[in-house]
């Protein structure tokens, strides 16, 4: 089974997220923030991360770019889920390394498909 | 919220941002000025508001977490559900070699089975029946045969008669004639004795077979009866139980699609419910604003010279709603927008 790291600070929205990567028979680590995500990466494999722009301590930018530093993150698919669609900060999600930019609220059926493809 | 932003400058006084009344003239305010109380006053409210907004959000944060976790626990339960519908048709519970469909296939084959035993019980009291009817058959000739040897006794039994009167006839040279003819008759007798016992018991065997017959026919005649009620049972429980068994693959198949329509429509209230998050952002930014400006009345209000470059109200406003209210434009991606690097 695959395993998605979920980086949120919204419980509400790691919930929904993983409810609905679980429903399409992933499993599911969470993160609050960028810091806990790079924690968690230390101890845990995934296979992709989703993460969030805007969120305390670490943001998704900054995350993306530490994530890209290590070699279990250097090739898998990273996905920004955010409620920013401006194409500044897209262009930033780019640079520092993200696959693609997912704006919320997210459609779960097209959340699949898109993991579905980015996921090797 | 106002298109304008002016209403984060805007309390319920008739007082506006622009109003020079409100800022401290010279190089303060005066602390026991009308201006300054009400400015004080202004900066309370301002934080409460910010403090009922932050509490807002975390009510709906908490109120949509707890909907979501409900709407996962139904999923969970319709999935198992049906999960386990699927699983009874097609395995017949936990032995993958007994499914529904075979169950009621050996079933069947069972049922069939026993009848055709039965059946052929039938067929051997048929047989049965025949062979009694043949052996009385060969009784009867028996019968005629023993009368024939009745008759040839009777004709022995005469003639002896005969030759002992002819004998008789022939005085002393006839003796001896006479003793084989009285001999003869005794034999004659003897076998005629022989002949009528075997023809009773000939009679007696012929009684039982025909009683035995009449058991083995009522008896067959009533199986035959019997069976083909048996088969019309067996062929009317075997209807009904595959009518059973499509009805239930009918109500699980309609349970296995309103199982996809809840998913479907549970997918539909998960993207409903992120209004929360966007709401949860708006209010995060508005608060922001909230608290510069209360930053800066305070500033203010303590006589600090105030800079408004850099901020226009909006400052942190990056989504499409928030930036068309803000008049700042949406050239953005909308909600749900996909787009791969």
């Amino acid at each position: 089974m695959k395993k998605i790291l979920i980086v949120d600070d919204s419980v509400s929205m790691r919930q929904m997220v993983g409810f609905t990567l679980r429903q399409g028979g992933f499993e599911v680590v969470e993160a609050e923030h960028g810091q806990d995500a790079l924690n968690k990466l230390a101890t845990v494999t995934v296979d992709m991360m989703i993460t969030d722009l805007n969120m305390p301590v670490m943001d998704g930018i900054t995350l993306i770019q530490n994530a890209r530093k290590l070699p279990s993150m250097k090739s898998k698919p990273i996905l920004m889920l955010t409620t920013e669609g401006l194409a500044s900060k897209k262009e930033q999600g780019k640079a520092a390394g993200a696959t693609g930019w997912i704006v919320k609220p997210f459609d779960p059926d097209k959340l699949l498909q898109t993991v579905a493809k980015v996921l090797p | 919220m106002n298109p304008t932003g002016g209403a984060l400058f805007q309390p319920t006084s008739c007082h506006s941002a622009s109003d020079t009344s409100l800022l401290p003239e010279g190089d303060g305010a005066d602390a026991g000025s009308p201006a300054s109380a009400e400015l004080a006053r202004y900066l309370t409210q301002l934080r409460q508001m910010s403090e009922q907004l932050k509490q807002t959000s975390a009510q709906i944060e908490g109120a949509v977490l707890e909907v979501c976790l409900s709407f996962q626990g139904i999923a969970q339960q319709a999935k198992a559900t049906v999960a386990r519908g699927q699983s009874f048709l097609s395995q017949g519970g936990d032995s993958a070699d007994a499914s529904f469909d075979t169950v009621l296939r050996r079933c069947g084959d069972t049922l069939l089975k026993v009848l055709s035993v039965t059946e052929e019980s039938g067929e051997v009291s048929r047989r049965a029946i025949e062979r009694i009817r043949q052996m009385d058959a060969a009784a009867s000739k028996i019968t005629t045969a023993l009368d024939q040897l009745d008759q040839i006794s009777l004709g022995n039994r005469i003639m002896a008669l005969n030759a002992r009167i002819e004998a008789a006839h022939a005085g002393e040279k006839g003796a001896g004639f006479a003793v084989v003819a009285t001999e003869v008759s005794a034999q004659a007798e003897k076998s005629r004795e022989i002949t009528s016992r075997v023809c009773d018991v000939v009679a007696e065997l012929r009684q039982l077979a025909a009683s035995t017959l009449d058991d083995l026919e009522k008896m067959l005649a009533r199986d035959v009866a019997r069976m083909r009620q048996c088969r019309q049972e067996v062929d009317r429980s075997l209807a009904e139980l595959k009518a059973a068994h499509a009805a239930m693959t009918e109500v699980l198949s309609g349970m296995s699609e309103d199982g996809a329509q809840l998913a479907a429509e549970i997918g539909t209230a998960i993207r409903g419910m992120q209004f929360q998050d966007r709401v949860a952002q708006r209010i995060a930014h508005v608060v922001e604003d909230l608290e510069t400006l209360q930053n800066r009345l305070s500033a203010s209000s303590s006589g600090e010279e105030i800079s408004t470059a850099g901020f226009d109200g909006f400052s942190v406003y990056t989504m499409v709603e928030e930036r068309v209210v803000a008049g700042m434009g949406a050239d953005e991606s909308g909600a749900g927008d996909v787009e791969l690097f």
